[in-house]
């Protein structure tokens, strides 16, 4: 376990004030890339997003589309190499986190970033005391004796609603359910009070009743702490239910950026369009057959030239396939990379009924009679 | 649109219970040895080309339910009566017999497809075992022709499975299972390693293979949106029982059950209006273990409505309304709104 260097120069980043004009964290066209033997693997290709203190922010794409490891070069523990930025920035308030030491990056884990990942059984080390391991984070970074770091890690344990805590705090990860667990990794990563928590795909391991409760647990510590969380899903529910703005992922880039009710309710990218046919819906008469998106995502090494869409988009012209459409930006900030974005008609001719379009055309059905 | 049930049930459970001993002591099993209760004393039938949907937690005992019906685990007790004969008491030669005419499709398409076969041996497989197609050539032309129907290339014949995607593997396993035919085909979570895009393929394709084929479908699964999608039938499984089961619609717009209002309340709809408008209940605590199953009501640890008879008596199964049966003391008509709007498609 590394101490914290008693280093004269050493800010605390989480209490310095967010920089005028700027955001609580910043990803300005970042790309990254996986220097493989069969190739170039553009696993992140131009993110683009800012998040501030409270928000949170979805990021919805299938698997293989980059959600996760754009979130693991944000905290720096992709291997470089075979990885290598290839651009771009990621800025903490108003600090580049990709100029930053290792020392620095060790010191921003877990204590301004922390992170909870899907599967907690692989990520909760078996040989320790959940309570050993809820303490290493707050006796690295603040610097708490053993017994401080154990008397908080029963507060926090009682916190996220582990009953018997005193007791729990002895036992070993295999003694806990898997909705537990998952408690018990979200304690952890509040344990230093960070400014974000990144979670990746934190329900996708547990059935819906427990999904339920741990959404709920991290919605009331956000309301509690103020911190901002970015959830990583393939699941449109959970987005829906929890985000403030969500990014739609598809092979490494972001097609799609906005606030939730424009996402769900004014998309723009038919790559969006496609996603919200999929889903089945909740029909309360007949059922139709569901709409799927043809064929498969691409491979990442050999990535279409043009968009990256292109071969399963319904509406591909020509030059979709020869040349990568440039973010197309709304006033509001919401941006889609297409070609026919700023095509209003096109959108609107294509765009898939929502419940709120549904309504509105009945209301003006209701008018007219 | 209601499923019409015509003439007699393809299959019927009857108190179907599946016990198995949970190995303990030096010396092997003991007589006093604890038991897993996967599943307990359940009952249902379903009618020819009907979807039978079966959701619940993991753990459940859904998928050992789908095994059971096919024998690939010998029931503790109970009968499961398929085309009138007792699968239960069935010798092997009268197993295999059934076997044509009831087929399996399994939740990952890449553990259930031998690796060191191409696509055409795997798919041909059961009709060298049946011998229904003797001759090589016209068998390869069929499997050709069913590569075609569930949307393969038929020239990737002789590919093996590692290359193909998932999407297109769950597609060779359910070639594999239509090869001969069959009556009824019990899908174990054929969706739930896909992706949504991939997802809604895998779906429809199932559809209209049944409407082209009329075969009937058990299908488990544990996402409530698609298991709603696709069966005219839908029970939930609670711990083992069967708490509650009706024609798809009712189940969904009018719950009976407190487990299944919870179960349906807990679905987060990809929708932030419905989502913020709509009231939720949060179970508390986590399902107890099946070694150790709570007496009275599997439900009672978690019920929010529970009364002092629920930890004593367990509920039978009735019929609350015509075709809808459920298993609760209390059971009475409580409707969730799930949506407000019709969401069709265009």
């Amino acid at each position: 376990m590394a101490r914290k260097k008693k280093n004269d120069n050493w800010v605390e980043l989480k209490n310095q004030p967010v920089p005028e004009g700027s955001h609580l964290l910043e990803v300005d066209n970042l790309k990254m890339y996986f220097h493989t033997q069969d190739g170039v693997v553009k696993a992140v290709d131009g993110v683009s997003y800012t998040l501030d203190r409270g928000e949170t922010l979805g990021v919805v794409g299938e698997s293989g589309s980059g959600k996760s490891v754009t979130s693991l070069t944000i905290m720096g523990l992709i291997d470089m190499p075979p990885g290598r930025i290839e651009g771009g920035d990621v800025r903490y308030r108003g600090k580049s986190l990709l100029k930053m030491s290792e020392a620095e990056m060790q010191h921003i884990r877990g204590n301004d970033i922390a992170m909870i990942f899907q599967d907690p059984m692989t990520s909760l080390n078996p040989v320790y005391t959940i309570g050993r391991q809820l303490s290493e984070g707050m006796r690295l970074h603040l610097g708490y004796s053993k017994e401080q770091a154990m008397k908080r890690s029963i507060e926090l344990l009682t916190m996220v609603g582990i009953p018997n805590a005193e007791q729990r705090v002895k036992d070993y990860p295999h003694e806990f359910s898997g909705g537990m667990r998952q408690r018990v990794m979200i304690a952890m990563a509040l344990a230093c009070e960070p400014d974000i928590l990144i979670a990746d795909e934190p329900t996708t391991a547990l059935d819906v009743t427990i999904q339920a409760q741990i959404i709920e647990l991290m919605q009331e510590m956000q309301e509690k702490n103020g911190n901002a969380i970015i959830m990583i899903t393939h699941d449109l529910g959970v987005v829906a239910d929890v985000a403030d703005k969500i990014m739609v992922m598809y092979a490494g880039s972001p097609v799609e950026f906005g606030s939730a009710d424009e996402i769900f309710y004014e998309p723009m990218h038919p790559y969006t369009w496609g996603l919200i046919r999929s889903i089945p819906k909740q029909i309360k008469d007949k059922k139709s057959p569901l709409t799927p998106i043809k064929g498969n995502p691409p491979s990442l090494v050999h990535a279409p030239k043009g968009c990256p869409f292109s071969p399963r988009c319904p509406y591909a012209k020509d030059i979709c396939h020869q040349k990568k459409p440039e973010p197309f930006y709304t006033s509001t900030g919401h941006y889609t990379k297409c070609h026919f974005a700023n095509d209003p008609d096109f959108i609107k001719r294509n765009q898939p009924p929502t419940s709120r379009s549904i309504k509105r055309e009945a209301a003006a059905k209701g008018g007219e009679a | 649109m209601t499923f019409e049930k015509n003439g007699e049930p393809l299959l019927r459970v009857e108190h179907l219970t599946k016990e198995f001993p949970v190995e303990s002591g030096v010396f092997g099993r003991r007589a006093n040895a604890k038991r897993v209760h996967a599943v307990e004393d359940i009952s249902f039938d379903i009618y020819p080309g009907e979807t039978f949907g079966l959701v619940g937690e993991s753990g459940c005992g859904k998928s050992t339910t789908g095994r059971t019906i096919m024998r690939l685990h010998n029931p503790t007790s109970g009968k499961v009566i398929f085309d009138g004969k007792d699968v239960a008491k069935m010798k092997k030669r009268e197993l295999k017999e059934m076997r044509r005419n009831m087929q399996y499709i399994f939740q990952d398409p890449q553990a259930s497809l031998n690796p060191r076969m191409t696509i055409g041996e795997i798919v041909s497989e059961p009709l060298i075992i049946h011998n229904v197609m003797p001759d090589a050539k016209k068998r390869m032309d069929y499997v050709r022709e069913l590569l075609d129907t569930v949307g393969l290339n038929p020239e990737h014949i002789n590919r093996y499975p590692h290359e193909f995607s998932g999407g297109q593997r769950q597609r060779v396993g359910i070639a594999r299972a239509f090869a001969l035919h069959p009556k009824l085909i019990i899908c174990d979570e054929p969706v739930s390693a896909l992706d949504v895009s991939i997802q809604a393929q895998v779906l429809n394709l199932l559809s209209d293979l049944q409407k082209q084929f009329g075969t009937a479908y058990l299908f488990i699964a544990h996402d409530l949106s698609v298991v709603q999608h696709i069966s005219d039938r839908v029970a939930v499984m609670y711990l083992g029982h069967l708490m509650e089961y009706s024609d798809w619609k009712t189940l969904y717009d009018t719950p009976y059950h407190p487990y299944t209002q919870s179960l349906l309340s807990a679905v987060p709809i990809p929708d932030p209006d419905v989502q913020r408008s709509r009231k939720r209940i949060i179970l508390r605590g986590d399902p107890p273990s099946p070694i150790d199953p709570p007496t009275g009501c599997p439900f009672h640890t978690r019920c929010p409505i529970a009364k002092d008879v629920c930890s004593k008596d367990v509920p039978e199964l009735r019929e609350v309304a015509p075709g809808h049966f459920c298993a609760c003391h209390f059971a009475e008509p409580n409707p969730i709104k799930t949506s407000s709007v019709d969401l069709g498609t265009k």
